[in-house]
């Protein structure tokens, strides 16, 4: 964890440094903003305060901020915030307003979700259209896998279980309570026109530089850059905080009916267990063995396979969510897209592991 | 929904005129590769076929690493050919549910961008009926197999279904394309002021009239798009009577210029309007047949869209299979959000 530590700290050192504490934009802005040890919690707001193994805390408005050794602070606006997510990107005409509000302290659960959220992916500041970016990712996500439904011409019948399934998600996934949400025409601001036509100049000048192809590769590769190293700690740093918190919940999450499901979920629960101990045993990313470098294709190879891996966190925190509207729904099925998921897991932690990929295996 | 299955086959045409099949097989994964291919005596064509596979997998939204998918090539293609290359990856699609296609599946084309789902081209020359033609002019991405735009494409094309009925041998469903550009400064200085902003090529003047009323009420109901857009439209089969098209033709037009959510696969609607400004649906003829034509050929991920006035009317069950395939089905009465 020390080393997760200073590399996050090298690669958000500059932002951490440069945004001082500025409450009024709590609230409108920003969701969360890292605060300075003696604060007082600024009214409306509250503090949470998260130690290295990712334990959280939270103080009342009012409060102030004492920080024990090693623990970050921030103070979070409770909200209400709203935002426009686009539920497909081939239909930017069409989105969803959504007004949610960060979570107040549920006294039921034992780990605040946004807390954890704020352990495990906030690196600095919650800023709001980062965080809407987030959100519109996991909609579209599940959208595009069939978990969630918005088909053309959505009855009500459909937008009500959409709805149902997404409050669900959201709280699941980012504990954010979702007070409204309707489908509005935003023609007015996301003009597609416009896209297509800048997609065709940009054609168009791509195609003029055939001339010069490797200037426009790059610049075309610049907003996908992709940092090994950094990517690596994200997710790792991601799985290691989230996996326990997601087995506890899953835990809960079923009620086992009789003997075979019971079996069946803790036999999930025991594979989880063991992508546990491989993340938490996880060899670091640029070496192939103690004290011998690993080529740099490889890191970035292995880095790949953290970042799947946390794309199949994601799915399992989706579908847990899933697990807790069922009641005694398609349990069959849900269960059967866990041990998707889990195999997904078990996959690419086994793969990153690898110090390298082993030839094709047989002939056959 | 997704229903894999064991073994699918895919045909490409080679460039002696013979024919080159892809079977895709589909194992537990026990440890090894995700996707294995195999090309009699040409390991370097098997390498690059796996290549293909994995990259044309970025487009899917859906992972499972519990299966492996082993391809294999019943003969050696000329050398430099690649038309096999869009084969491959509808059969890797087929045999994991992804894409339903009906089968026996010919299919021809190329790409060198495959991660984005596009397909570039083909070598074959000419369309000999029945093939399924990768390129621009064709099948232009993976994603337009279900009607859908190209995300990354200047120009956004959307298919919507319908049935085309006659009570013979012919019934199917038919497709109708709306394709769309902005009107202005496009920069190619062909003439845009002299072009008819809505053309149909391939229709009688009749029809083309039709489509252009239909259209035109469509978007003055939606507020948005009534002017601005150069718009082409074309059928898969233009000889056809009756104006049940009008509803799928409304649909592809409005996912064409991204105001409608999207179905995961394709859009399949019948209906008329005397009042497309008001957005209104309203019934067509032939229910029975109608149905069953749908109840046979839709497929996972589809969404049917019928007038309000054959709710009452629906064959018992229709609703209940249609949703145990994967798809799913609405009676509406006015288009539009909800």
């Amino acid at each position: 964890m020390m080393m997760l530590g200073s590399l996050i700290e090298k690669t958000f050192g500059r932002s951490l440094r440069q945004s001082a504490f500025d409450a009024t934009r709590l609230g409108r802005a920003a969701i969360a903003l890292p605060a300075p040890n003696g604060l007082t919690v600024p009214a409306a707001c509250a503090a949470v305060l998260v130690d290295r193994s990712g334990h959280s805390r939270r103080l009342a408005a009012g409060a102030r901020i004492a920080v024990h050794d090693g623990e970050s602070a921030w103070c979070v606006h409770p909200g209400p915030y709203a935002c426009e997510l686009l539920p497909f990107a081939g239909a930017p005409e069409l989105g969803l307003r959504v007004s949610f509000a960060i979570d107040a302290s549920d006294p039921r659960a034992t780990h605040q979700r946004f807390d954890l959220y704020l352990a495990s992916e906030a690196a600095c500041s919650v800023e709001l259209a980062a965080f809407t970016d987030q959100l519109q990712n996991t909609l579209q996500r599940e959208l595009a896998q069939g978990i969630l439904d918005l088909p053309p011409c959505t009855t009500l019948e459909e937008w009500h279980a959409f709805r149902s399934g997404f409050n669900q998600l959201m709280y699941t996934r980012f504990g954010i309570t979702v007070d409204d949400c309707v489908p509005v025409d935003l023609g007015a601001t996301r003009d597609y026109a416009a896209t297509l036509q800048a997609r065709h100049a940009a054609q168009q000048q791509a195609a003029s530089e055939v001339a010069a192809p490797a200037a426009a590769v790059q610049e075309a590769a610049l907003p996908e850059a992709f940092v090994p190293a950094c990517e690596d700690a994200r997710a790792l740093r991601r799985l290691f905080l989230e996996l326990p918190a997601l087995m506890c919940a899953t835990r809960m999450a079923v009620l086992p009916g009789d003997g075979a499901r019971f079996r069946q979920q803790q036999e999930m629960l025991r594979r989880l267990d063991l992508v546990c101990l491989s993340v938490g045993t996880m060899p670091a990313l640029a070496l192939a063995a103690p004290g011998q470098p690993l080529a740099q294709d490889e890191q970035v190879r292995r880095a790949r396979h953290s970042r799947r891996a946390a794309a199949a966190l994601d799915e399992a925190w989706a579908l847990l969510a899933r697990l807790k509207i069922a009641g005694e729904g398609p349990l069959d099925e849900l269960f059967e897209e866990g041990e998707r998921v889990v195999a997904n897991l078990e996959n690419e932690t086994a793969a990153r592991r690898l110090a390298s990929v082993p030839l094709d295996e047989e002939p056959a | 929904m997704i229903i894999p299955r064991d073994e699918a086959r895919c045909a490409s045409i080679a460039s002696d005129g013979g024919r080159v099949t892809v079977t895709a097989t589909r194992r537990p994964r026990a440890g090894r590769a995700d996707v294995k291919c195999s090309v009699p005596g040409a390991p370097q064509l098997a390498a690059q076929m796996q290549q293909v596979v994995r990259l044309a997998r970025h487009t899917e939204a859906r992972f499972d690493s519990r299966d492996q998918v082993v391809l294999s090539l019943d003969r050696l293609p000329a050398g430099g050919e690649r038309d096999w290359e869009l084969a491959a990856v509808l059969a890797d699609r087929m045999v994991r549910g992804v894409v339903t296609l009906r089968e026996p599946v010919v299919a021809n084309g190329w790409s060198d961008a495959w991660h984005l789902g596009r397909i570039d081209g083909r070598m074959l020359p000419g369309a000999p009926a029945g093939v399924l033609l990768g390129g621009a002019d064709a099948l232009a991405h993976l994603g337009a197999l279900n009607g859908q735009p190209d995300p990354g494409a200047a120009v956004s094309s959307a298919r919507a279904w319908f049935p085309l009925h006659s009570g013979g041998e012919a019934d199917g469903l038919g497709w109708v394309e709306v394709s769309v550009r902005p009107l202005d400064g496009d920069g190619d200085g062909d003439g845009d002021g002299d072009d008819d902003a809505v053309s149909a090529p391939d229709l009688d003047a009749v029809r083309q009239a039709q489509v252009r009323t239909v259209l035109a009420g469509a978007r003055h109901f939606d507020g948005r798009g009534a002017a601005g857009w150069r718009t082409t439209v074309r059928f898969g089969e233009a000889r056809f009577s009756g104006d049940s098209y009008q509803f799928a033709l409304v649909m592809a037009d409005r996912i064409a210029r991204g105001r409608e959510f999207l179905a995961r696969g394709r859009v399949i609607a019948t209906g008329r309007s005397s009042a497309w400004h008001a957005g209104r649906v309203e019934t067509v003829d032939a229910l029975a047949a109608k149905c069953a034509l749908i109840a046979r050929e839709a497929a996972a991920g589809d969404r049917v869209l019928l007038p309000k006035e054959w709710e009452a009317g629906l064959p018992p069950g229709l609703r209940a299979d249609l949703r145990a395939r994967g798809a799913s089905l609405a009676c509406v009465e006015r288009i539009g959000i909800i």
